[in-house]
């Protein structure tokens, strides 16, 4: 629930989390600069097999990407209304809209793209404890305060999860209709939700906020002790030299060779 | 750091209030007015009062609280360890003064039991070796050492009341401040907390400040009580002298009186037996005192204590039937391990255990928001598992226990509307229900104001109304008295004592076992998802030794009359004090 860790000593829990971090930012990069569906479904896989090394139960990546395929089928469709590009190869109509081979292809990466974003920042947190996390956060120059809220942020998710289920259950208690299907309609359904999850919200703000005073938070922000360690170990100078020349290796392929344009794969099909 | 102002003539005091009014922002009315009040080094101080009195406003003021975080109107003054909190700021006072508040939830902060009690010491700034020595040693005190790697959330709530007090034992203040710290735990919670506020009065030089409602059990532990009521101090003495010789002033304010001094107070009022010297407080010394008046004849036992048809099973048909049921939480936890039981039409039926035991999830197949895993629940003929919940819902009324997890709409009257709205209840009935309902709770009054700006009294009033409308036949509780003061449950109780009257069935679950012997036809116990005794609550309370395995204790009035018939002809269990005055009255009711 909210701030999922699985506790380990694989390759993937011994990293420095700011080498997860600095890893994460370049797959993001290299998501960006690659057009071709293959190439985003090989860094899938790649990502699967990290799933497999860090010891997540396939279950769970299964779980997760059942949950985004309706995200991954509206990149589809909504690229669909998309202009095609001149001399795209049509697929078939519906109705009057050419629906071309080209038009998909972008709706099939993007869609890619979003489920390996996910992926791959759930690997990330997966595999990193939240106090690390933190560490990380202060280590990147962000301030021990905005750490700390951010570490009780994300702690508070399971309580207020919990307190959320109950206002379902009182609601339905009182006949209220919450699985209704019409987006529309389920957006008003869910005011007697919304309302009280806020105003508990709200109340959970407040409490922590006087439990946070209660416990000498303000008395020295500056001065906190931070326990958790992290340090750069001969490991992520590995692991980063592999990924960095990995990652040059692909950006040589795709801007000098023209590889992962998406051209590459339609083309083996035309 | 600000520097410690002239102390006053008592060197030894830590706290000194003199004169404290204190407004909340936004109110129109004194929280405090014109209270006085000085704690000794060393001192256990036990607070009491109803809803209301200011007890957890005076405790905010002891760690500057108030009025450095709630603002508001502050006259008065306050010196804690010599410091004046009007000019201290929190962050200063809390590394002296520890707080432990009363909804363990609310005040835990960490992703780990060991991260919670180390929080604290990491904002005072320790070296890490220290944190983690003290963190070791806080944790095995409160005997919670194994559990340190698990989020605070999956803890009971007597264990997480016992991390956050770990948390602040960690620190090390000179004063501990405790706000109802056992309100919202069970029976085995309470006696956690309690066992341990026993064990850290005995220590010498910490200074404690408690807030309890549980005054039997913090006779023994406080060394000072004080009684407030709408702001002020109306009473200060030994715990043993205020709950005795004040018994009736305490029942009085809505308060749980310590029930044998309640008794020996009453006999005496009544001239049934002379007014005593001294009178007893705790179980042993009642034993002992009704012993010798027996013995000596003094006092003797007259005719029954209750009417013979009073508290005996419900004759009305079963409306509810389980069978053996199994349920099974997603992540797979066993919370039910085959339970079969009936509710009747007219029962008024109390289901009580520790947290854990299965109470909650049992109730909630009776009206389809848990389905059985194994097993059938068939509810006015109807399976639960066949009949979808709105159909359910029409009959079985549910109240949870708090009531902000409900309130939604900006007034009272459309709260209301709701439940009968979404059951197709036409509207020109539902204005007619929203009055008859309203007048029978009282609360005509409140129809047009904000649900969120009511009091925590009136807002449970509105989530129970908001269940009435939709006229339920039966009305199941699911712990509405916890969190409430004495007087406010009773309150509740009343409301369904007269539904009951008017044929209601009622389900109530409580972990007040007063309540239980007061208000209840039948009464079940549940241990491990199982069902350990059914019956009348006096065949339920006469299973002394069954009841002890589950950690739970029949009411105190009960356990002194069972003593007692062991070696005097008393053949009744006697379960309130009503019935206890009657026995020696000779008439019955």
């Amino acid at each position: 629930m909210g701030y999922e860790y699985f506790p380990g000593t694989s390759i993937l829990h011994r990293l420095d989390p700011r080498t997860k971090f600095l890893i994460f930012i370049m797959i993001v990069v290299l998501t960006v600069s690659i057009a071709d569906p293959l190439g985003i479904l090989g860094l899938l896989i790649l990502t699967a097999i990290l799933y497999r090394v860090a010891g997540i139960p396939g279950s769970k990546l299964r779980k997760m990407i059942i949950s985004l395929l309706p995200v991954f089928a509206l990149f589809i469709f909504l690229n669909w209304f998309v202009v095609p590009p001149k001399g795209a190869h049509l697929l078939f109509t519906i109705g009057s809209l050419p629906i071309t081979i080209e038009t998909t292809m972008v709706g099939v990466t993007g869609g890619l793209r979003f489920l390996l974003f996910i992926c791959v920042a759930r690997l990330l947190t997966m595999t990193t404890s939240i106090a690390e996390l933190l560490v990380a956060l202060v280590k990147l120059r962000v301030p021990k305060e905005a750490a700390t809220a951010l570490g009780i942020g994300f702690s508070s998710v399971a309580i207020l999860i919990d307190k959320i289920n109950t206002v379902r259950e009182a609601q339905v208690s009182r006949g209220a209709k919450v699985d209704v299907r019409n987006p529309f309609k389920k957006l008003f359904a869910l005011i007697p939700i919304i309302v009280p999850a806020i105003y508990l919200t709200i109340l959970r703000g407040m409490d922590v906020a006087k439990a946070l005073e209660a416990r000498a938070f303000t008395y020295n922000p500056a001065g906190r002790t931070m326990r958790k360690h992290i340090r750069l170990t001969r490991l992520d100078y590995l692991v980063l030299a592999i990924w960095i020349a990995f990652t040059a290796a692909i950006a040589f392929l795709r801007f000098r060779c023209g590889w992962f344009d998406y051209m590459f794969t339609i083309g083996r099909f035309l | 750091m600000p520097g410690r102002g002239e102390a006053g003539k008592d060197p030894d005091a830590v706290i000194e209030l003199k004169n404290i009014s204190y407004r909340y922002p936004g109110t129109d009315f004194y929280a405090l007015k014109n209270v006085s009040l000085r704690v000794r080094r060393g001192e256990v101080l036990l607070i009491t009062g109803p809803t209301g009195a200011g007890k957890t406003t005076l405790c905010y003021i002891l760690n500057g609280l108030v009025p450095h975080f709630f603002g508001g109107t502050f006259e008065g003054e306050a010196r804690v360890l010599g410091y004046n909190v009007p000019e201290t700021p929190v962050g200063f006072l809390a590394t002296r003064v520890g707080m432990v508040f009363s909804d363990p939830l609310s005040q835990l902060v960490s992703a780990t039991v060991e991260d919670e009690v180390a929080f604290g010491l990491e904002n005072l700034g320790l070296p890490e070796e220290d944190i983690s020595k003290r963190v070791k040693r806080a944790l095995e005190y409160v005997g919670l050492y194994n559990l340190r790697s698990r989020p605070p959330y999956t803890l009971s709530g007597g264990e997480q009341q016992a991390v956050a007090l770990a948390s602040i034992l960690a620190m090390e203040p000179e004063i501990y401040v405790l706000d109802e710290p056992t309100a919202n735990l069970d029976p085995l919670g309470t006696l956690r907390i309690l066992d341990l506020l026993k064990k850290l009065s005995r220590e010498k030089g910490k200074t404690i400040v408690v807030v309890e409602h549980k005054l039997e059990e913090m006779a023994e532990i406080a060394d000072r009580m004080i009684v407030m009521n709408e702001g002020r101090v109306i009473a200060e003495g030994s715990p043993r002298e205020i709950l005795t010789r004040r018994a009736e002033h305490l029942h009085s304010l809505g308060l749980e009186a310590a029930h044998i001094p309640l008794l020996v107070q009453r006999l005496a009022g009544k001239g049934i037996i002379k007014s005593p010297g001294s009178i007893p407080l705790t179980l042993s010394e009642g034993v002992r005192f009704f012993d010798e008046l027996l013995s000596s004849g003094e006092l003797s036992i007259g005719g029954r204590a209750w009417e013979p048809n009073g508290g005996s099973e419900a004759g009305g048909e079963p409306i509810i039937v389980v069978e053996d049921l199994v349920h099974v939480y997603p992540g797979g936890t066993m919370a039910l391990k085959g339970v079969s039981m009936k509710v009747y039409r007219g029962d008024f039926l109390a289901i009580i255990g520790q947290n854990g035991s299965g109470k909650t999830t049992l109730v909630k197949h009776f009206n389809g928001l848990l389905k059985p895993t194994r097993g059938r629940v068939r509810v006015f003929g109807m399976d639960v598992e066949e009949t979808p919940t709105s159909e359910l819902v029409k009959r079985v009324g549910y109240i949870f226990q708090d009531p902000d997890r409900q309130l939604f709409t900006r007034r009272v009257r459309d709260e209301l509307a709701f439940g009968p709205k979404n059951i197709g209840v036409p509207p020109g009935e539902i204005e007619e229900r929203i009055r008859d309902v309203s007048r029978k709770l009282r609360i005509e009054h409140l129809l047009d104001r904000e649900p969120y700006s009511l009091g925590k009294g009136e807002k449970q009033r509105i989530a129970i109304a908001s269940i009435l409308v939709m006229n339920p036949e039966v009305i199941i509780l699911d712990e509405p008295t916890t969190g409430q003061d004495p007087r406010n449950r009773r309150e509740i109780m009343d409301t369904m004592k007269m539904l009951h009257r008017e044929g209601k069935t009622i389900v109530f679950i409580t972990h007040d076992m007063n309540l239980v012997a007061e208000y209840a036809s039948r009464c079940i116990v549940m241990s491990d998802g199982r069902i350990l005794l059914q019956g009348t609550p006096r065949e339920v309370f006469s299973e002394v030794e069954v009841l002890r395995t589950t950690r739970l204790k029949p009411p105190t009035i009960t356990s002194l009359f069972m003593e007692l018939s062991k070696r005097h002809p008393i053949k009744e269990v006697i379960l309130t004090l009503d019935e206890a005055v009657s026995l020696f009255e000779g008439g019955g009711r």
